[in-house]
């Protein structure tokens, strides 16, 4: 069980710092907002998975999956919402025919 | 090595992935850009909290913390990201 929550805490330690890199890396807002979307909300859910795993079963880790629960969905709602206030405030995207230009 | 040492580690990877996006939240060029950075730090600071949680040995306490820090970061995210949309919006 103690191997397994280290593999788990490894991994999601792996996305959130792909996440990290990415944000710090891609050209664009848009683009930097797909890193933040998608890696670092399976890279935190993963860790606290992970955590909860090396607890084993109690009260405690019940609270650890729920918090892992709450920031599977609150995270991409959190990240579409600012993505959708972004476009509707005029923001333009990175493209190859607007480069050209 | 121990347990504590993974999770000493951990802390510290994550307090370096922290000072990454603080770059990104003092340079970012649009305002989005800096909360998607603040969103991330929040992220990260949960894990923080949950392990300095089980380093102390009081985890109780620190999990009710992070559950209360996650929902205000998601509210805080939310409201934040609505206003700018309205204000851009009528500006157009």
């Amino acid at each position: 069980m103690k191997i397994l929550a280290v593999i788990f805490l490894a991994l999601g330690f792996f996305l959130t710092a792909v996440a990290a890199i990415g944000i710090l890396r891609f050209p664009d807002f848009y683009t930097r907002m797909h890193a933040s979307g998608k890696a670092d909300t399976l890279g935190v859910a993963l860790t606290l998975v992970g955590l909860a795993l090396y607890e084993g079963f109690s009260l405690t880790s019940f609270k650890i999956l729920f918090i892992s629960a709450f920031i599977m969905f609150a995270n991409p709602i959190g990240t579409h919402i600012l993505v959708r206030a972004a476009h509707q405030s005029g923001l333009k995207p990175l493209t190859k025919r607007r480069e050209s230009k | 090595m121990t347990i504590d040492n993974i999770f000493f580690a951990l802390l510290v990877g994550l307090v370096v992935l922290i000072i990454m996006m603080l770059f990104r939240v003092f340079k970012g060029p649009t305002v989005f850009d800096r909360l998607n950075g603040l969103g991330v730090i929040g992220t990260d600071a949960i894990i923080i909290l949950v392990i300095i949680g089980f380093l102390s040995g009081r985890e109780e306490m620190f999990l009710d913390i992070a559950i209360s820090y996650s929902i205000l970061g998601f509210i805080a995210s939310v409201v934040i990201a609505k206003y700018l949309g309205g204000k851009g919006e009528s500006k157009e």
